[in-house]
């Protein structure tokens, strides 16, 4: 019964997967999915490191932007007919040189977790970063490089001209990915990546090294970044610096962490959502990067466990039935919170905003008037005073949809 | 026939020795309890043996293997198995999952990355076994973070025992109970190291005198005495140094 309800989990995400593009299949959609499927996978590589295995890196793109060029480059070598494959495996390429690239690097920077692992990645994140632009040859310094994936033999009569056929391949390389990520988890080597982020010293004394399993899970992670980073070069046919540098090692880390760490679905949760938001608010906002690091910000602070970890949060209050008891509740607080969100975001975008009368949902206002600016201030201490006030009836709410939980533990075992 | 021998073994660390050069053998299939005042190196003589610490000076010897300065998972590997005295589990993982990752290595899955732990029937009936012996069964799916005190320290002793080690140290297991608590923990360390050579240390006397077979008594990094217990209460040396008023009352 687990096992049918597990599998269905796993068609119906195939599923989604592939029907996407039924929905909306425009330029933008699909450029958006297809950035989507490197995220989620990239993510999810990130969280075998920082999740499963407790080492924060912060240079995690090395893997993934690794994998791009030589995918690139494998790319060009079609071109001139030096190798000649379907590209539907160029990702794998990719992957195998992320792994290549982990167990170098791995083979010294595993040797502890904490501080000296976040050290070391920052370092080599920086090392590889300036060498890319040393190493012309193979980087293309400040340009990239670039290559067409329309060289490879066709697949069924398909020859990879549009998006949205690599976006079918990248579907496909998602599930297996995901599929496998989930296996490790299940694995010897994927559970003592638990124990050693638990604690690698009582892991030592059950027999591990904690060293080897750290290792282990550090390859599996840059064989999937190497991944994502060879389906980023089929996608986009060009790479650069810009793929392996801090900026990018540290969005997959908000990815990863905003999603929820502790949750193999947080990562792919993080992944959709900022992808969402870096291609449809930046249509909107020339501030959405503040927008995103207020919501980091807001998730470390309010929400540790990331976004899925507040939806597991319903779990109990779920198998009791008194979910719906909480709906009022927490449509009491949503209302001025969203208030406050609307006056907070429109007075940021006021002091943005270069014109002299500001269009704000429909309204007209004066961003030089004192008058405006005292509304606005007002609206938005009252709606944060109003959210404030709401928060005691929806904890007492909370209370009392998640009390008596022994029976519910009973049910679940 | 010794299956532990510790030869000279000194440590130091800088300048303050806390070991010196301590000789002792345990005898296969033995219960041996290891006393002495606080700061005497009860828990740092536990450590150069499990691995923790290097040894300045001398050897141990495992089942004629010698395994001072050896890296713990190494020693661990050969069967000897230990616990800690502040409790020391994977707190994220839930009670099942402690146990299960205590077999895995002395199940010879090693680093596997192809098997997956859901299909593993032996060893999983295996780690319910253990769960049923150290009485946490109904909590297998529980939190291990969250368990009551006593329940973290029978979960303590359960990865301890799980992978079927033939030498078991445990360092102040009863350590912070209260005495219905101490009284099963000892049946169940009874039980559970049965067959097994046992090495412990512990602060109650009475439990210490009911468990063990001999007793060694350790006082600033030296072993004055190592005897059975009848004999190590009636010695002047140990009852000078440290029994003194406790021997009595007991």
């Amino acid at each position: 019964m687990a096992m049918i309800k597990k599998l269905s989990v796993w068609i119906a995400f195939l599923l989604v997967m592939l029907a996407l593009p039924q929905f909306s299949d425009s330029i933008l959609s699909v450029s958006i999915y297809n950035q989507m499927a490197i995220a989620i996978i990239f993510a999810l590589s990130y969280n075998m490191l920082l999740g499963q295995g407790g080492m924060l890196s912060f240079g995690h793109a090395v893997y993934f932007g690794l994998g791009g060029f030589l995918a690139v480059h494998t790319l060009i070598m079609m071109e001139f007919e030096t190798v000649y494959f379907s590209i539907i495996w160029i990702p794998l390429v990719g992957g195998l040189f992320g792994l290549l690239a982990a167990i170098f690097i791995g083979s010294f920077s595993t040797h502890k977790a904490g501080t000296v692992f976040a050290m070391i990645s920052l370092g080599i994140g920086e090392l590889i970063a300036a060498s890319s632009l040393i190493f012309v040859g193979f980087f293309g310094g400040e340009a990239g490089v670039s290559g067409d994936r329309t060289f490879g033999p066709p697949l069924f009569g398909v020859e990879f001209f549009q998006d949205v056929e690599i976006y079918y391949v990248a579907a496909v390389w998602v599930f297996i990915a995901t599929v496998f990520m989930y296996l490790f988890t299940q694995t010897p080597a994927g559970r003592m990546a638990n124990a050693v982020r638990d604690n690698p010293e009582r892991a030592e004394f059950i027999g591990y090294s904690a060293r080897r399993v750290r290792f282990i899970s550090f390859c599996a992670s840059g064989l999937f970044a190497g991944i994502a980073g060879g389906l980023f070069a089929l996608n986009y046919e060009f790479i650069t610096e810009e793929n392996l540098n801090a900026a990018t090692s540290g969005r997959v880390l908000l990815m990863a962490y905003i999603g929820g760490l502790g949750y193999f679905i947080g990562p792919i949760l993080g992944a959709v959502i900022l992808t969402l938001m870096n291609s449809l608010l930046s249509n909107y906002s020339d501030l959405w990067m503040l927008y995103l690091g207020i919501m980091f910000l807001l998730t470390v602070l309010f929400l540790p466990r990331g976004f899925a970890g507040f939806i597991m949060m319903h779990q109990v209050a779920w198998l009791k039935g008194s979910l719906k008891n909480l709906a009022l509740p927490y449509l009491i607080t949503c209302i001025p919170a969203i208030l406050f969100l609307v006056g907070a975001i429109g007075m940021l975008e006021m002091s943005h905003s270069e014109d002299a009368i500001f269009h704000f949902l429909g309204m007209e206002l004066d961003t030089s008037s004192t008058i405006t600016w005292l509304a606005a201030i007002i609206f938005t201490l009252g709606s944060l005073f109003a959210t404030s006030k709401s928060l005691p009836q929806l904890r007492d709410a909370w209370e009392e949809a998640n009390t008596i939980p022994e029976v519910v533990k009973e049910d679940e075992s | 026939m010794s299956i532990l021998s510790l030869n000279n073994v000194s440590k130091s660390f800088g300048e303050t020795k806390i070991i010196k050069a301590v000789s002792l053998d345990i005898e296969q299939g033995e219960k041996h309890a290891i006393i002495g005042p606080n700061g005497a190196g009860k828990s740092t003589l536990f450590h150069l043996i499990s691995g923790r610490h290097n040894v300045t000076d001398g050897t141990i010897k495992f089942k004629d293997n010698e395994i001072q300065n050896k890296p713990p998972y190494e020693i661990a590997r050969l069967g000897l198995a230990r616990s800690f005295q502040v409790t020391n589990i994977f707190h994220r993982m839930n009670v099942f999952e402690n146990v299960r990752c205590a077999l895995l290595w002395s199940s010879n899955y090693r680093y596997s990355f192809w098997h997956l732990l859901g299909r593993q029937g032996e060893l999983n009936d295996q780690a319910m076994h253990v769960l049923d012996q150290i009485g946490l069964k109904d909590k297998a799916l529980y939190p291990s973070g969250e368990l009551a005190y006593a329940q973290q320290r029978a979960l303590e002793l359960g990865i301890a025992i799980a992978s079927g080690a033939e030498l078991i140290m445990l360092d102040e297991p009863v350590a912070g109970m209260s005495h219905s608590e101490a009284e099963n923990a000892v049946e169940l360390i009874n039980r559970i190291t049965e067959g097994k050579t046992l090495i412990m240390v512990e602060h109650d006397m009475n439990i210490v005198f009911d468990m063990a077979d001999r007793i060694s008594v350790l006082v600033y990094g030296e072993i004055i005495a190592t005897d059975k217990p009848e004999n190590v209460r009636g010695n002047a040396r140990v009852q000078e140094a440290y029994l003194g008023e406790v021997a009595t009352s007991a």
